[in-house]
C-alpha cells in the first residue's frame, strides 16, 4: 500500500515508477472497481500499448487493439464499459499506471 | 473526388520529428481527427518525411518517440497517408521501414491530393 | 463566409501573431463571421495574462482581448501546448497543483477537438505562423 500522498487529488499516481500490481489493486479499490483477471487482462495489455505506442489510447483505438489481440468477443466498447464504468480508456489507463492525461481528448 | 474527400482535413507535416519544430502537435492533432471520428488525410513533405524514420529514438532525447506514435495511426483508422517521393529520396527516407504505411505520391499527384482536400493545415 | 484562425506564432517573436490579430478585426470590420482562434504550440502564449512590452510598441495582448470582449470571438489555448509553457486557468493549476492562473480571462483552455470542430465549422481555417 502506497501512502495517500503518492497520489494527486485526482487519484493518479505523482510517480509512475511507483506503479506495481498491489498499486494497480489499491487505485481501482479507491475508484470503486475489485480488479478480476478480465480486469487484468485489459489493464495489462493498456502497459502493453503504451510500451508498444508510446501513448495512452483513446477508446477507438482501445477498442481495436483488444478486438487485435484478445479477440473480436472482447473488442467491444460494451466489454470494456462493463469492466470500467464510464470512461474504460481514461479509468484503465489510471490503474494501469499510465501517465496522467492533459484532458485533450 | 469522393465526397469524403471533399469534407476531409489533409495535415502536412513539414518539420522533423525531435527539431524545433511541429511534429508532436502535428500527431496529436491527427490522433484527436481519429479518436473523434473526423475524416482526414496527411502528407508527409519536406524534412516532415523524417518522421517516417525508422529505428528512430526520441526516448534517449526524453521525449516521447514519433515513430512509435505514427505506428498506431492504423488503430485510429487513419489510412490515407502519403509522403512527397522526392523528398523521401532527398532524406533517404523510403517507404518499406515506415512505422505506418505511406504511399509515395510524384509531383502531379500531390497537387492532386492539395486540389481535393477542402481544408489543409501545414504544420 | 465564416472563418477559423489557427495560431502557431510565439507573439513574442516577430510580427506574425499581430499579423493574426488584424487579420481577425479587419475580417470582422468587413462583415464576416469568425468562429474561433485556435491557438496551438507557441502561438498559446499570446494568452499570457502578464506579459510586460515596451511602452513604444503596441501589447498584443489587447487585440486579442478586444476580440473577445467586443466581439464575442471564442479564443482557445490547446491544453497541451498550453500545460506544458505554464499557461493556467484556474481549473488546470488546481488540477495540477500550481499557484494560481497564469492566462488572461478572455481564453479558455480546451483541446484539440476545439480545432477540428473549427475546421469543420468554418469556411475558411487560416494558419498563421508554422
Amino acid at each position: 500500500m502506497l501512502p495517500a500522498d503518492a497520489f494527486d487529488a485526482e487519484g493518479f499516481l505523482r510517480r509512475l515508477e511507483d506503479w506495481s500490481p498491489e498499486v494497480a489493486r489499491q487505485i481501482a479499490l479507491a475508484e470503486g472497481i475489485e480488479l478480476g483477471d478480465a480486469h487484468w487482462e485489459i489493464v495489462n495489455l493498456l502497459r502493453a500499448y503504451y510500451q508498444e505506442f508510446d501513448s495512452s489510447p483513446a477508446m477507438r483505438p482501445l477498442v481495436k487493439y483488444c478486438g487485435l489481440k484478445l479477440g473480436a468477443d472482447k473488442g467491444r466498447s460494451i466489454y470494456l464499459l462493463a469492466l470500467f464504468p464510464g470512461s474504460p480508456a481514461k479509468l484503465g489507463s489510471k490503474i494501469a499506471g499510465l501517465p496522467k492525461p492533459d484532458n485533450c481528448l | 473526388m469522393s465526397d469524403d474527400e471533399t469534407r476531409s482535413l489533409l495535415l502536412v507535416f513539414r518539420h522533423s520529428p525531435y527539431g524545433e519544430g511541429l511534429a508532436r502537435a502535428g500527431v496529436d492533432l491527427a490522433l484527436a481527427c481519429g479518436a473523434f471520428e473526423h475524416p482526414v488525410s496527411l502528407l508527409f513533405a519536406g524534412a516532415g518525411v523524417l518522421q517516417l524514420c525508422p529505428r528512430q529514438d526520441g526516448n534517449s532525447l526524453g521525449l516521447k518517440d514519433i515513430g512509435k506514435q505514427l505506428a498506431s495511426l492504423p488503430l485510429y483508422d487513419i489510412e490515407s497517408v502519403y509522403f512527397d517521393a522526392e523528398a523521401g529520396t532527398r532524406y533517404g527516407v523510403s517507404p518499406q521501414d515506415s512505422p505506418v504505411p505511406a504511399e509515395p505520391l510524384d509531383a502531379q499527384a500531390l497537387q492532386r491530393l492539395l486540389r481535393e482536400h477542402r481544408q489543409i493545415i501545414s504544420l | 463566409m465564416i472563418y477559423s484562425l489557427l495560431v502557431l506564432s510565439d507573439p513574442t517573436r516577430g510580427s506574425m501573431a499581430r499579423n493574426a490579430a488584424a487579420f481577425a478585426h479587419t475580417l470582422l470590420a468587413r462583415g464576416h463571421e469568425l468562429h474561433r482562434v485556435f491557438f496551438l504550440d507557441k502561438g498559446v502564449l499570446c494568452g499570457a495574462a502578464c506579459g510586460i512590452y515596451p511602452q513604444d510598441e503596441s501589447s498584443p495582448l489587447d487585440a486579442w482581448v478586444s476580440l473577445a470582449q467586443d466581439h464575442g470571438v471564442d479564443l482557445v489555448l490547446c491544453v497541451t501546448s498550453a500545460l506544458r509553457q505554464g499557461m493556467l486557468d484556474e481549473r488546470e493549476a488546481a488540477r495540477f497543483e500550481r499557484g494560481g492562473a497564469t492566462i488572461h480571462p478572455a481564453f479558455t483552455i480546451s483541446g484539440l477537438g476545439q480545432l477540428i470542430d473549427a475546421s469543420a465549422a468554418s469556411d475558411r481555417l487560416i494558419t498563421f505562423g508554422g
